[in-house]
């Protein structure tokens, strides 16, 4: 056995890395996702509006829309898309409805577990599982581009439970 | 203050409180005193609130907003909004507390040094208040509608006049910044509409926001107290919109804010009105629930029908807008500014110039719908291009026609209101024979004697 062999064949850091970057992309994409759930726009004053070059003698001011994040704001699912779904005949109103008021939490909840390396296994599991529901969403109405977007996060999902042995500073191991 | 009289009740009021703020400094520490002099700046305008309910709480809202104003005392005959309201000026931390009131004419006989009342009572109380503290010597912001009924509103011009004291009444779109610009930018200056010849108006509202309102019957004040000041009990009391004899109804409530616009922005009175009213949905209330009406004006530059609509039964139609349809464009303007667009008719000049000196700002182009073989769409007139208004302001509604008639105060400037009582009187004055026609179920040609004070 070559030196250069003892000193590699047993080396997994890559593995652990990958591990760490998959935890960590798939962690803070879950948390964005939810924190965005209760993000809103409003105006606030802006600048003088110029007619002909000069300021107005109105008082109006250029619309400049800012975005903020407030509890009121959120949305579970998007007025657009819930629309569309209270449409499909296999969409149960109720289930909607709850899955529009859960999914925002959920996605936090699952985001920082999986960041944090809490129960990592069943956490990936989870949000495979929340993914698979969104995917079928998404036929539902005929996304297909979303519908690929989430199997590439699926293809990911599973490539960090295949990594999950390697996971460190982790929380509930087993899990 | 713009009074001479009320500069000398300023200093007195200014000595009253300095003095008693240097005893009360000395037994409680000099904070007191620093408040004392903080709270007596002489170019404040000192304001009593007559009426704190839900609109009177959206004037302070706005008003709590404007520098200079200083809020010396509330009056209300209900403890509940008495003490929210003097709540609200505590929460202000300004150094000073309100004096409560349950009664005007208390109130106007021991209060002194106030320089102007906000008057936001029931309909029927407008006019009794308005001109009661305009004979004292206050200039009056009072809210629309002036008055339940068209003699009251024209004793609130008489005392304004007499009294050589401003009254705004709060008919607040005259002075937001983007209708005035419409006006007198885009439809006076440019003309951008050509001829109008049609205007439609609305205001909906949905059954859910149009109930009666309940009170628990142990926290309204007693009946006696009620029917002192004109309440046979604490429906009406609470219900006063719905009353014949306490308010004009939906059309006054709602459509007096409309029907303004069109009078202001075509700049005349209409010639006649024919309405049309009903208790469709509210089948026990006093007022018609749902009423339209047409009315007909002759302008300068031609004969203009405009319709209008308040439906308390139903927020179809995107709430409440004004539109003014006219040969080269149609102005839909709103105080919300979502349901505001400029519509131009594909054989209108070209607004490119307009938009290039900012006067306008183009919407992005629709996709156009898939041509068909449908006959019916070979009949239809290109889509008119959608355009916008170049900016906005971002404060309450209500906040730049209380910011006038505050430096309308502090000028003295009877020319600065934007909406005094003779005005609005004009404007108003054809309301008050809406519901007499659908009534009597025919149409009111105006006479001087219908329209003049």
């Amino acid at each position: 056995m070559s030196n250069e062999e003892s000193c590699c064949s047993n080396n997994k850091l890559g593995l652990i890395y990958g591990a760490l970057l998959l935890r960590l992309w798939l962690g803070v994409r879950a948390i964005q996702t939810g924190i965005e759930k209760f993000s809103g726009t409003k105006m606030v004053s802006g600048t003088a509006v110029e007619i002909d070059g000069k300021a107005n003698d109105y008082g109006l001011e250029t619309a400049a829309s800012i975005k903020y994040y407030a509890m009121g704001n959120y949305h579970g699912v998007p007025a657009g898309l819930y629309k569309q779904f209270e449409g499909e005949p296999l969409m149960m109103g109720w289930a909607l409805n709850i899955y529009d008021k859960v999914l925002g939490p959920i996605l936090l909840i699952l985001g920082l577990t999986i960041l944090l390396g809490i129960a990592s296994r069943t956490s990936l599991f989870l949000l495979g599982l929340l993914y698979v529901s969104l995917t079928w969403g998404l036929i539902l109405i005929g996304q297909d581009p979303g519908v690929a977007w989430l199997g590439t996060h699926m293809v990911l999902i599973a490539m960090a439970l295949m990594l999950a042995e390697h996971n460190r500073f982790a929380i509930l191991k087993k899990w | 203050m713009n009074a001479p009289s009320n500069n000398h009740l300023n200093r007195r009021s200014f000595l009253q409180k300095t003095s008693a703020g240097v005893g009360a400094g000395m037994v409680l520490g000099a904070p007191n005193i620093l408040r004392a002099a903080e709270q007596a700046s002489n170019d404040d305008i000192n304001v009593a609130l007559v009426g704190f309910g839900k609109q009177g709480t959206v004037l302070f809202d706005s008003m709590k907003n404007i520098p200079g104003l200083r809020f010396q005392a509330v009056c209300d005959i209900w403890d509940n909004s008495r003490k929210k309201a003097l709540g609200r000026i505590r929460g202000l931390k300004r150094g000073y507390t309100a004096t409560g009131y349950s009664d005007i004419d208390e109130m106007l006989a021991t209060e002194k040094g106030l320089d102007a009342v906000v008057v936001a009572t029931p309909d029927f109380w407008h006019s009794p208040h308005t001109v009661k503290c305009l004979e004292a010597g206050l200039n009056v912001y009072c809210e629309k509608m002036m008055s339940n009924t068209i003699d009251g509103a024209r004793a609130m011009v008489r005392a304004m006049e007499k009294s050589g004291k401003l009254c705004q009444i709060g008919h607040q779109r005259r002075s937001n910044p983007r209708y005035r610009f419409t006006l007198e930018e885009l439809i006076r200056k440019k003309n951008i509409t050509g001829q109008i010849v049609n205007i439609n108006g609305q205001w909906n509202r949905a059954v859910k926001s149009s109930q009666d309102i309940s009170v628990n019957p142990k926290i309204v004040p007693k009946d006696d107290v009620l029917q002192k000041y004109g309440f046979k009990n604490a429906h009406e009391f609470m219900n006063w919109r719905v009353y014949r004899d306490l308010s004009g109804g939906p059309i006054s409530d709602l459509g007096a804010h409309q029907i303004d616009i069109y009078n202001w922005f075509l700049g005349c009175s209409p010639k006649s009105v024919f309405a049309s009213g009903g208790n469709d949905f509210f089948t026990e209330r006093e007022h018609f629930d749902n009423v339209m009406a047409i009315f007909d004006f002759d302008t300068p530059q031609g004969g203009v029908r405009a319709f209008y609509q308040v439906l308390t039964t139903t927020s179809a139609g995107g709430g409440f807008w004004e539109s003014f349809m006219g040969a080269d464009a149609t102005v839909k303007i709103s105080e919300i500014p979502s349901s505001s667009a400029i519509y131009r008719e594909s054989s209108a000049p070209d607004w490119e110039p307009l938009v290039n000196a900012g006067y306008l700002k183009k919407r992005a182009a629709l996709a156009k719908p898939k041509e068909d073989s449908n006959a019916v769409a070979s009949y239809a007139s290109e889509a008119p291009e959608v355009y916008d208004l170049p900016g906005g302001f971002n404060k309450p509604a209500h906040q730049p026609h209380l910011e006038n008639f505050f430096e309308a105060v502090r000028k003295n400037d009877f020319k600065h209101l934007t909406c005094d009582a003779r005005h609005a009187f004009e404007s108003e004055a054809p309301i008050y024979w809406v519901n007499p026609s659908a009534l009597r179920k025919e149409p009111i040609v105006f006479t001087e004697e219908h329209l003049s004070v």
